[in-house]
């Protein structure tokens, strides 16, 4: 008896779950890379870091991950298996769009830059994080979390070049960022990203390429995390 | 209260035989070994993904201009090493830096490669793969292959009831063939079941190996799986610091992945350098040649003085740990009915 009674108070349960979940709305958050005041643009754009200095962009790939929207520090949503490549080359893939009940209210909006350390090593994943994606390290484990590829004249490297493959999930160069961003409940979120203030703190000149999980990858991430902004 | 009862017997029942990797016999843990590592319930053992990742394993699709296949590197019978080679050599007759590691018993592995830079048995084949000297390729170039051969697209419809080839299955099923390599039937294991016994010869290399050798290769694997500094000179044109390129930590510099002693008889030349040609230099170097560091391991620190007699005992003792059903399965072979049968393009 006991047992039937419980069948019912979940199917109860199911069916409540079920008919208030029937409305929805959609939450666009648009990521958009800047480079000061302007859209970035990849590969013929040529922009200038000062006076003398120049540089353009090829690259520029990274995960979002972790997304969750809060509302007076109680979370109201978190999105399962949240994982995303943004692409800099693939418009589509820089607007997020998440299914929430209608009636949620929230003020702020909670990501990751980067993958877990969990994930990093739970082996071979599909979707944005498989490896053919070309973010997953090949000559030992983990993701890059964020990819930045360009040349400027600045860097006295092989045709100007410099490449920063930011990862690391493992101490003491976990450098995974969780990023809080307070916004009005809107349906349409735009979130900055400014490449010339992180670029600007950048040793171009001397050094034009992390590649590894180390101390340079930990701190040009916790610059790179300070730098989303709601607009 | 019976519905209840029913329902948490088959929830058992599912929750030990994720455990156990398979329902049907295609992987079993041997008598009294711990629980492997890999978790078999993220990548379920099927006989149709372990026949795929057998292909890819011996196909060289996987290199870049199509020559080198895994098993260039790691054949069967040298328990799936780079037979008589010091340093392994890929694509274009390119030399690596490292002796190409036995596949034995992968699915109890915590870390892959003599560094450990690779923290998962699914990504370690993107090493090789993509490695300038082993098989110059990537992912998404072999992704692209298989999908475009004749033979792959049915392959992974019967695997994944999908044709879409993706990196995430491709790696899974390599990941699977390596799974089922699985080395437990050496005389050893059969005294230890007690099926068989040493010989009085072998018996007392046992007893040298458990007063000497046992701490870093712990039974029933031969290996504690641990990364230590065993006192060999650096090879000052390689210059490999091992586990401290990963960690990036000093304390770690000079250190490798113990590896294990299982089919030791097959598995020359010794060390991660293979600069050992035979069991005779490896036991030289424990009793005169060790070089004394920060890092050398403990067990270390007095080197392992044996007689000539003792030497000869503890080697008849290693022998045993050969695994002759291992090295010539059928199953772990060169698929004929795969690749041979079926048309390339």
């Amino acid at each position: 008896m006991r047992f039937r009674f419980a069948v019912f108070i979940i199917a109860f349960g199911i069916n409540v779950k079920l008919l208030s979940a029937q409305n929805f709305s959609t939450i666009s958050v648009n990521f958009k890379p800047m480079f000061g005041h302007s859209v970035l643009q990849l590969n013929d754009s040529i922009y200038l870091l000062n006076s003398r200095d120049s540089i353009q962009f090829t690259t520029l790939k990274f995960y979002i991950s972790g997304i969750a929207f809060w509302n007076n520090s109680t979370t109201v949503w978190i999105e399962s298996n949240s994982f995303h490549l943004l692409d800099a080359t693939d418009s589509n893939t820089l607007k997020l769009a998440f299914k929430v009940p209608a009636d949620m209210i929230y003020s702020e909006i909670k990501f990751k830059l980067g993958i877990d350390s969990l994930t990093n090593v739970s082996g071979a994943m599909g979707g944005d994080l498989d490896p053919t994606k070309g973010m997953y390290w090949t000559w030992q484990g983990g993701y890059v979390n964020f990819k930045l590829e360009g040349k400027s004249n600045l860097c006295q490297s092989r045709k100007h070049e410099f490449q920063f493959h930011l990862g690391g999930y493992a101490h003491p160069y976990n450098i995974l960022q969780s990023i809080s961003l307070l916004t009005s409940n809107r349906q349409n979120v735009n979130i900055e990203l400014d490449l010339k203030t992180f670029i600007s703190n950048v040793d171009l000149a001397n050094k034009p390429s992390v590649m590894s999980p180390n101390k340079e990858a930990l701190i040009l991430s916790n610059q790179l995390g300070k730098l989303f902004i709601v607009k | 209260m019976n519905c209840l009862k029913i329902v948490s017997v088959c929830l058992l029942f599912i929750f030990v035989s994720s455990f156990l990797g398979s329902k049907d016999g295609l992987f079993n843990i041997p008598q009294n070994w711990p629980k492997p590592i890999y978790n078999f319930s993220k990548n379920p053992l099927t006989k149709e993904k372990i026949e795929l990742g057998r292909a890819l394993f011996y196909d060289p699709i996987l290199s870049q201009n199509n020559t080198i296949s895994c098993s260039g590197c790691h054949s069967q019978f040298t328990a799936f090493t780079h037979v008589d080679h010091a340093l392994s050599h890929g694509i274009n007759d390119r030399i690596g830096t490292r002796n190409a590691p036995v596949l034995i018993n992968l699915a109890w592995n915590k870390r892959f490669m003599w560094d450990g830079a690779i923290n998962h048995l699914d990504v370690q084949a993107l090493a090789p793969i993509s490695h300038s000297d082993e098989m110059g390729s990537n992912i998404s170039e072999v992704v692209t292959k298989l999908q475009h051969s004749k033979i792959y697209p049915p392959l992974f419809f019967k695997a994944f009831g999908d044709s879409l080839i993706t990196g995430e299955n491709t790696l899974k099923c390599i990941s699977q063939f390596m799974l089922t390599l699985v080395s437990a039937n050496s005389k050893y294991d059969s005294v230890k079941r007690n099926e068989s016994s040493f010989t009085k010869q072998e018996e007392n290399g046992y007893k040298i190996f458990n007063k000497n050798c046992t701490s870093c290769h712990i039974e029933p694997l031969f290996t504690n799986q641990k990364f230590e500094n065993n006192g060999l000179p650096l090879d000052l044109e390689l210059k490999d610091f091992g586990r401290m390129k990963v960690t990036q930590n000093p304390n770690d510099s000079l250190k490798f992945k113990v590896p294990t002693l299982r089919n030791i008889e097959f598995s020359y030349p010794y060390m991660h350098d293979g600069r050992f040609k035979n069991l005779n230099s490896v036991l030289d170097h424990y009793g005169r040649g060790i070089v004394k560091s920060k890092t050398l391991a403990l067990q270390l620190e007095q080197p392992i003085v044996l007689s000539a007699n003792e030497k000869v005992d503890l080697i008849s003792f290693l022998l045993t740990l050969s695994d002759k059903k291992f090295l010539f399965n059928p199953e772990f072979g060169y698929p004929k009915n795969l690749l041979l049968s079926l048309p390339k393009d």
